[in-house]
């Protein structure tokens, strides 16, 4: 029979350091050319190889504009059966709360059965970590984070997490929801079968507000409590570049020494 | 083969590599009905192409019939070849045309284009996916292979890039040697267009291609550039791979943020500020690169795999060439595939047609210049010598001298004949 598994990801700007508008502050996403979050390829891994294992399916979900569909291809190059794409010009906006709803409303409407949700420790560009808890919510299913192992066990599923300094040991019932600890394993590579499937065949289903008929109150900007009210820069420090002048490592080291005095620094 | 998991798709043509080559022969494969799959290592289309900045736009008006949608920055109008003897000065030479005949343009841009162009004429990319090797039936190149996986193909086309690591798995090639290639290194130097205009004296949409010899490669083969974007400036310098690790001292990025920082330099650069960086390697020795034959039993080499690049001493012509021959793969597919015959005999087309194509003729006329390139004296002695013949000429506070005096001076100074000078002077223009 094996597990029928729902990966939740995010598609984000490629940068470990997300620019903000200062004037509106919103992403600045233009240019910078998007991946699926990083710690969601570790929970892609974590899945894979519970797939390898148990059998069964996995269908990798994302609440996104269409251009996410390449991010289903890496995952389907990887080795993911399927994606499903939750998109709406009513679900733009969304904080985490509005997010959650529509991914937790939309397993419940398409997706006939499952037994495990695995999602990321964390995004890349706002690292919140509330959706994993807040689908398990919606869906009132058990939710364990920072999972480092899971084994099945009787129908259950033994799992492991990682704290700082000491290891837990949990067993729940099954269908439940867990997030996969950043850095665990390491992403497998696209391969050429996998990718060749996604690019010919394009296994992703698409799902607007038409299908799902949520309430649009609670979704996108409407159904969004948070507002990002004011963001404020760290300010950067101007730097005087200089180059170090001298042609001995001796003459180098007094000439810094000289313009650090001469700076006041020592 | 062993342990090898062989894919039920099958394509008509598969190409290694979504650079300016692949890709244009994907286009026009795909264009004639070819069932054509490109594959590609990079994670989009255009993530892995380096150059330095300029296009000639002939070969690609050719290929492509909405070539008026290509991503151009500027078309080049100017064009400027500059010795420097040190940092701090420059003797320039400048020409300014009323025809322009090539383009500046991000390559990333260019190659995402050629992509789309692909794409919509039918032809499937995928990317994430380094092919390994060539996947062989009976001797014959049959389809291509990426890890455990294996994708067959009637034919196949190499335009994998000056890296070569399919051709070298295959035994075509021997591993690079570094005399046979030089290493570039760019930074893209960004602003508003208004600035660039301003800085180099140029009106919209109007280019400069800029070029420098001496101090700027510490004076070691090889030459530095500057072409102008929209609204930024790409900085680089090339060095032969060779001379680099015998002479440079420092790392090669250094000798960019030489440049970028020279005094002679500042008026332009002012208030640029760093985008990007990046190196890649260039075919130098291009006659010693290219593979014994650009066929054999169902494949066909292209671009820069099979050493199609032009060095000119002042400008470079690569893309346009590896577009070319990609192109020009795809028609000798076209006609091999008339005869139901894929053998290394019936592909031979592609390179009879590559010699009576400008990609060859134009190599051939500049055969010499890589001998010229490899002389030291070019690039060390004579930028001193002229630099000591202007000055005392420009800066000579008793009036200034004659220049025939001062030529004779400057060597004397540098320890250079007269003679030798000709002599070399002679050499040098008859293999230009
Ligand atoms: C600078 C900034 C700050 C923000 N701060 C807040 C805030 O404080 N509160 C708030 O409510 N919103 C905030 N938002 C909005 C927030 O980015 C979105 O609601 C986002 O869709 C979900 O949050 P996250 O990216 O932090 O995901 P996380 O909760 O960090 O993601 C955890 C995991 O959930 C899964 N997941 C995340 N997003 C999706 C998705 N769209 N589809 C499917 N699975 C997904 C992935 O597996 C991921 O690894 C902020 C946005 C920005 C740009
Ligand atoms: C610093 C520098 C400056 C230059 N300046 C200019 C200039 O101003 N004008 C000009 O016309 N030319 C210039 N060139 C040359 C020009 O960039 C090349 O000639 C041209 O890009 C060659 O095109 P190509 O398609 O043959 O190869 P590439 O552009 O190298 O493309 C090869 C593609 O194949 C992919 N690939 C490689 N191996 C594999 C594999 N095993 N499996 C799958 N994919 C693979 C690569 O990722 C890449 O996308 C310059 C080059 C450099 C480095």
């Amino acid at each position: 029979m094996g597990l029928e598994i729902i990966l939740l990801f995010k598609y984000v700007p490629n940068t470990t350091t997300v620019n903000v508008d200062p004037n509106t502050g919103t992403l600045i996403r233009e240019g910078v050319p998007s991946v699926v979050n990083p710690h969601d390829l570790v929970a892609a891994e974590f899945a894979l190889r519970l797939k390898e294992k148990y059998g069964g399916r996995i269908r990798a979900m994302i609440m996104a504009p269409p251009s996410a569909t390449k991010g289903i291809e890496y995952l389907v190059g990887m080795g993911v059966d399927e994606g499903i794409l939750l998109t709406d010009r009513a679900y733009g906006g969304a904080d985490t709360l509005a997010t959650s709803y529509v991914i937790s409303q939309a397993i419940k409407k398409v997706v006939d059965h499952y037994d495990l949700i695995v999602a990321g420790q964390e995004t890349l560009d706002s690292s919140t970590a509330h959706i994993g808890a807040q689908v398990s919510s919606w869906l009132g299913i058990p939710y364990v984070y920072y999972v480092t192992e899971a084994e099945l066990q009787d129908g259950h599923m033994i799992l492991t997490r990682q704290l700082e300094t000491y290891v837990e040991k949990y067993r729940v019932k099954l269908p439940a929801l867990i997030s996969v600890l950043m850095h665990t394993l390491q992403p497998r590579d696209v391969t050429l079968k996998n990718k060749m499937k996604a690019v010919t065949q394009k296994p992703v289903k698409v799902y607007t507000n038409n299908e799902l008929q949520l309430n649009t109150l609670c979704t996108g900007l409407k159904g969004s409590p948070t507002i990002v009210a004011k963001t404020e820069f760290i300010g950067k420090i101007p730097r005087k570049m200089q180059v170090i002048q001298g042609k001995t490592p001796e003459e180098m080291v007094s000439w810094l020494i000289s313009k650090l005095k001469e700076e006041k620094v020592i | 083969m062993e342990g090898m998991n062989i894919l039920d798709q099958k394509f008509d043509v598969a190409i290694v590599g979504a650079g300016p080559a692949g890709l244009s022969a994907a286009y026009y494969l795909a264009k004639k009905g070819f069932k054509t799959a490109v594959l590609e290592r990079g994670r989009e289309v255009g993530s892995k192409s380096i150059y330095g900045g300029r296009i000639y736009a002939a070969p690609l008006k050719e290929i492509y019939p909405n070539f008026n949608s290509i991503p151009v920055h500027r078309w080049v109008k100017r064009e400027r070849i500059s010795i420097m003897p040190d940092y701090e000065s420059m003797i320039s030479i400048d020409y300014q045309g009323k025809e322009a005949i090539s383009f500046t343009a991000y390559l990333t841009e260019v190659v995402k284009w050629m992509g789309i162009q692909a794409e919509s004429a039918g032809a499937t990319i995928i990317t994430d996916v380094p092919v390994t090797n060539f996947y062989k039936e009976n001797n014959k190149v049959s389809g291509v292979v990426s890890g455990e996986d294996v994708l067959r193909s009637d034919v196949v086309i190499d335009a994998e890039g000056v890296n070569r690591l399919v051709l070298e798995a295959s035994g075509i090639v021997k591993p690079l040697k570094p005399e046979l290639v030089a290493l570039g290194v760019k930074e893209v130097l960004k602003g508003e267009s208004k600035q660039i205009e301003d800085a180099f004296g140029l009106s919209q949409n109007e280019g400069l291609a800029w070029v420098f010899l001496g101090a700027a490669t510490a004076n070691t083969p090889g030459g530095a550039f500057l072409y102008t974007n929209r609204d930024s400036v790409s900085l680089g310098v090339v060095v032969l791979l060779d001379k680099a690790i015998a002479n440079v001292k420092d790392h090669v990025s250094q000798l960019v943020e030489s440049l970028r920082t020279a005094p002679a330099l500042k008026n332009y650069l002012q208030n640029l500020r760093i985008s990007e960086y990046s190196a890649h390697l260039i075919p130098e020795d291009v006659w010693s690169l290219r593979p014994e034959r650009l066929v054999y039993d169902g494949l066909l080499i292209t671009g820069d795999a099979a050493g199609l690049l032009l060095n000119a001493g002042y400008t470079y012509r690569g893309v346009d060439f590896a577009a070319y021959s990609g192109y020009l793969a795809g028609k000798a597919i076209e006609q091999a595939h008339a005869k139901g015959d894929y053998s290394a005999g019936s592909l031979s087309s592609y390179e009879s047609m590559l010699e009576e194509s400008i990609v060859i003729k134009e190599l051939k006329r500049f055969r010499k210049v890589h001998e010229v390139m490899k002389n030291g004296l070019l690039f060390e002695k004579y930028p001193k010598i002229m630099s000591g013949v202007m000055k005392r000429m420009f800066e000579n506070s008793d009036g200034p001298s004659k220049a025939w005096d001062a030529i004779n001076e400057s060597c004397k100074e540098n320890q250079y004949s007269m003679l030798k000078l000709l002599i070399d002077g002679y050499r040098m223009v008859r293999s230009l």
